[in-house]
């Protein structure tokens, strides 16, 4: 009996700090809305907002005088496809580079003058790309781009000799009846046929949505429960604790609860919209969807509460609550691959629980299963520890003398 | 509670602890000859004979005298291993012997002894800064003492058993409370924080705020809440698990004096029914309200003693006011046994300071005629403590002062 009253004793002080973030939480409507409308806004802005679709870059294409190549601008538009913009064919290459150079136009392709004779002598004839650009990303961009042009113009040329009876190329294929084959054949013989395994095959927005749900979570767990114990310390009521009969580990406990209502009610708000709203597929099943957002906030909320615990002001709080964010974008795997980092960095990325929240939820979203169980094991790991963790800095504070 | 000799409700005299020095070194007519609570001594109170068990809360009642509490010995801490102490003394709610605070170069608080039996309020007054919070912050294992030794209803502060914590109510000096949360869900988290149960937490929460005169407010937000609203919920928060020993940082601070009356009324109230109350105040007028009253500056306890015996500490002994027909001559006023002093205020309005002012009265007024004069009024003098207070800190100013200079 007494053991009972001990332990609904307990469980009082855990509720009371559960119901107490509750309400603060709703109290607080700016908080608030930042906090849920954000995130609803935030999300309906990138479905909304995100083409997937890079702007067309805007070329021109030089032809010289001396080559027998057609000159109408669509004829290389339809070349080039949607990627590019052919906004002029020209004979003089001096003008053009003029105008790239004041960054007027973004793709300068020159046809080579000799092509004929290059391959009569067996050399290739040289396409020149020319772009302006400092960003490495739009770089490799152009360079792609303007390698699938030269090819393009490429087997143009070859179609076009075959068609003229230009045999040079041809007695070198040692091949018997190729007078029989279509000339478009003999310039590309082979052409790339791709098959996508997975059993969907989204759109950027699909694709990105269980990320940016991954991030919107811990982001959001991480920000709310830094805050936490920091402003108690701050207010004095911590000196009410100390006071009180209530251990770190109801205190904690009792947050962890309050923040994960909170915590649940907005993942399965922004579930809704990324499924519903967005149409991103569902094809895991809801049960394993649950069992991973609910590790990811556990993770979440034993990184903001160890925030808290550590930080000695508000601004401290968020600033570090920032710092994770920021690490989370660059090293989740978000923008960039987590297996193009070194070791060390990659260690980093693992820490952080979108990472695995990210690769967890893409799998189980768009195809069906959970590929790296063991990502579920950190998850779990990296929660419990950082619980116990914060328990422990926690009870050393409250036992702490204050100074001053 | 033990009473005093005209059967009211004020404690026993209070007497020196054994370890303290020897108050009869001092010479007469100073602090130390008129009381044993002198500089430097541990004083202590008596305990009083066990108070019966209040109907109201019957976990309330203190310690049998005569039978130690057992010292404790379990819950070690991984930080520091657990320091001997003294077995706590029967009968007494907190006690601190020779406690001293330093922080960085500040000494905060040094030397303080006091010992204060349950079911009785001591009053901590001082200027600011004179080192009440920090006795306060010692009492409730906020702060470790560098030295010295704290038992706080028999446990050391810094390894409070979990019941222990459920008996002491804290009041801290600022507002520590929730914002955002109504005065009823404040009140209703603490009591929780201190495990109380819904069916009680619910009924005590309604007593204490209706108390505090807060329940018609209690769906207020404690942050639109005016500013003596918010310490009369700090207060209704401190009391909702109506503790045995309730420690308060300046409970009326801000709270205006028809309330504060109440609020007195209530903490008077509570020790009657046994429980043990500290409170430090700035409003010096209310060590009159309590049983005894510590007085704290710079760090030091200078006096320790119940209001009436505080007065005669400050004034040297009893003091009787008379006034006369005619302005008075003190040139012919000879020698009275038993008065020590004869203070002018004005020409016909003497201050006599006396040992014993019942048995000086009729000798004084004897004395005042035989010099061709007649007293028209005598009563005893009852200074306020404002007065009380300045005098004290005062002399002890002027001592250290002294002391400062010798050196």
């Amino acid at each position: 009996m007494n053991f009972l009253f001990v332990v609904a004793k307990s469980l009082t002080r855990v509720l009371s700090q559960a119901h107490k973030e509750l309400l603060q939480v709703t109290r607080r409507p700016a908080a608030f809305a930042s906090l849920i409308l954000g995130p609803f806004l935030l999300m309906a802005l990138f479905g909304a907002g995100f083409t997937g679709v890079r702007s067309p870059l805007s070329t021109v294409l030089v032809i010289p005088p001396e080559l027998a190549l057609p000159r109408e601008t669509q004829f290389y538009q339809d070349l080039a496809g949607p990627a590019l913009k052919v906004t002029a064919v020209s004979e003089r290459a001096d003008e053009a580079l003029t105008m790239l150079s004041e960054r007027q136009l973004d793709l300068v392709v020159i046809a080579p003058a000799d092509a004929t004779r290059a391959v009569r002598e067996g050399r290739h004839a040289e396409i020149t790309v020319a772009f302006n650009e400092v960003d490495p990303a739009l770089d490799t961009y152009a360079r792609v781009i303007a390698y699938n042009l030269s090819q393009a113009v490429n087997r143009e040329i070859l179609t076009r000799a075959v068609e003229e009876g230009e045999t040079y190329a041809l007695k070198r294929l040692d091949t018997e009846d190729l007078t029989e084959i279509p000339p478009e054949v003999i310039a590309a013989p082979t052409t790339a046929v791709t098959v996508n395994q997975s059993p969907v095959s989204p759109s950027i927005v699909h694709f990105f949505a269980p990320a940016i749900l991954a991030l919107i979570l811990q982001h959001m767990a991480v920000t709310m429960s830094a805050l936490s114990l920091v402003r108690e310390r701050l207010s004095g009521t911590m000196e009410l604790f100390r006071v009180s009969p209530a251990t770190a580990l109801e205190l904690l406990t009792g947050k962890y609860i309050g923040f994960a209502i909170i915590s649940t009610v907005l993942a399965v708000a922004i579930v809704l919209l990324v499924v519903y709203g967005l149409g991103t597929p569902m094809l895991g099943p809801p049960l394993a969807l649950a069992g991973i957002l609910a590790l990811v906030v556990f993770a979440s909320l034993g990184l903001g509460l160890l925030i808290s615990v550590i930080a000695d002001s508000e601004r401290q709080a968020v600033q570090l609550a920032l710092l994770v964010l920021l690490a989370s974008v660059f090293f989740s795997g978000i923008v960039l691959p987590v297996q193009d980092f070194r070791d060390v960095v990659r260690i980093l990325a693992y820490v952080l629980p979108v990472t695995h929240g990210i690769t967890l939820l893409q799998d189980l979203m768009l195809r069906g299963e959970i590929g790296q169980l063991w990502q579920i094991a950190v998850l779990a790991v990296e929660g419990v520890a950082l619980f116990l963790v914060t328990t422990l800095l926690l009870r050393r504070q409250l036992r702490r003398s204050v100074r001053g | 509670m033990q009473t005093g000799p005209a059967g009211n409700d004020e404690p026993a005299p209070l007497h020196p602890t054994s370890d303290g020095p020897a108050a009869a070194s001092a010479p007469p007519g100073s602090i130390e000859a008129t009381s044993p609570y002198s500089l430097g001594a541990i004083p202590t109170v008596p305990a009083p004979p066990p108070a019966a068990p209040s109907p109201r809360s019957p976990r309330g009642a203190p310690p049998t005298p005569g039978v130690l509490p057992p010292v404790v010995t379990e819950r070690p801490v991984a930080e520091a291993p657990r320091p001997v102490t003294r077995p706590p003394l029967p009968g007494m709610a907190v006690e601190l012997h020779d406690v001293a605070v330093t922080f960085g170069s500040v000494q905060a608080i040094q030397g303080i002894s006091l010992s204060v039996p349950h079911g009785s309020i001591l009053g901590i007054i001082g200027p600011s800064g004179a080192g009440k919070t920090t006795t306060i912050r010692v009492l409730t294992g906020a702060v470790h003492p560098d030295s010295g030794d704290v038992r706080v209803l028999g446990d050391d502060p810094r390894y409070f058993h979990r019941a222990t914590r459920e008996k002491i109510g804290y009041m801290p000096q600022l507002f520590v409370l929730y914002p955002e949360l109504t005065a009823h869900e404040n009140a209703n988290v603490v009591g929780a924080l201190f495990g109380m149960l819904w069916r009680r937490r619910h009924r005590r929460v309604r007593e204490v705020l209706q108390l505090v005169e807060l329940w018609d407010s209690r769906d207020r937000r404690a942050s639109r809440l005016s500013g003596g609203m918010q310490r009369r919920l700090e207060l209704a928060c401190a009391m909702v698990h109506d503790p045995q020993l309730l420690i308060l940082d300046e409970p009326t601070a801000g709270i205006d004096p028809i309330l504060r009356q109440s609020v007195w009324q209530e903490l008077r109230r509570l020790r009657d029914d046994g429980r043990t109350l500290l409170v430090t105040t700035q409003n010096v007028g209310e060590a009159e309200y309590c049983d005894v009253v510590a007085l704290i500056s710079e760090g030091r306890l200078i006096a320790l003693a119940p209001p009436d015996e505080l007065r005669r500490q400050a004034l040297g002994g009893d003091v009787l006011e008379v006034e006369t027909a005619e302005p008075f001559d003190i040139r012919r006023f000879g020698q009275v046994a038993g008065v020590r002093e004869v203070r002018v205020r004005a020409a016909r309005d003497l201050l006599f300071v006396a040992d014993d002012a019942g048995a000086a009265t009729p000798l004084i007024i004897e004395a005042v005629e035989q010099t061709g004069n007649e007293v028209t009024a005598s009563r005893e003098y009852r200074p306020s403590f404002d007065e009380v207070f300045a005098l004290l800190v005062g002399r002890h100013r002027a001592e250290v002062g002294a002391v400062s200079a010798d050196e």
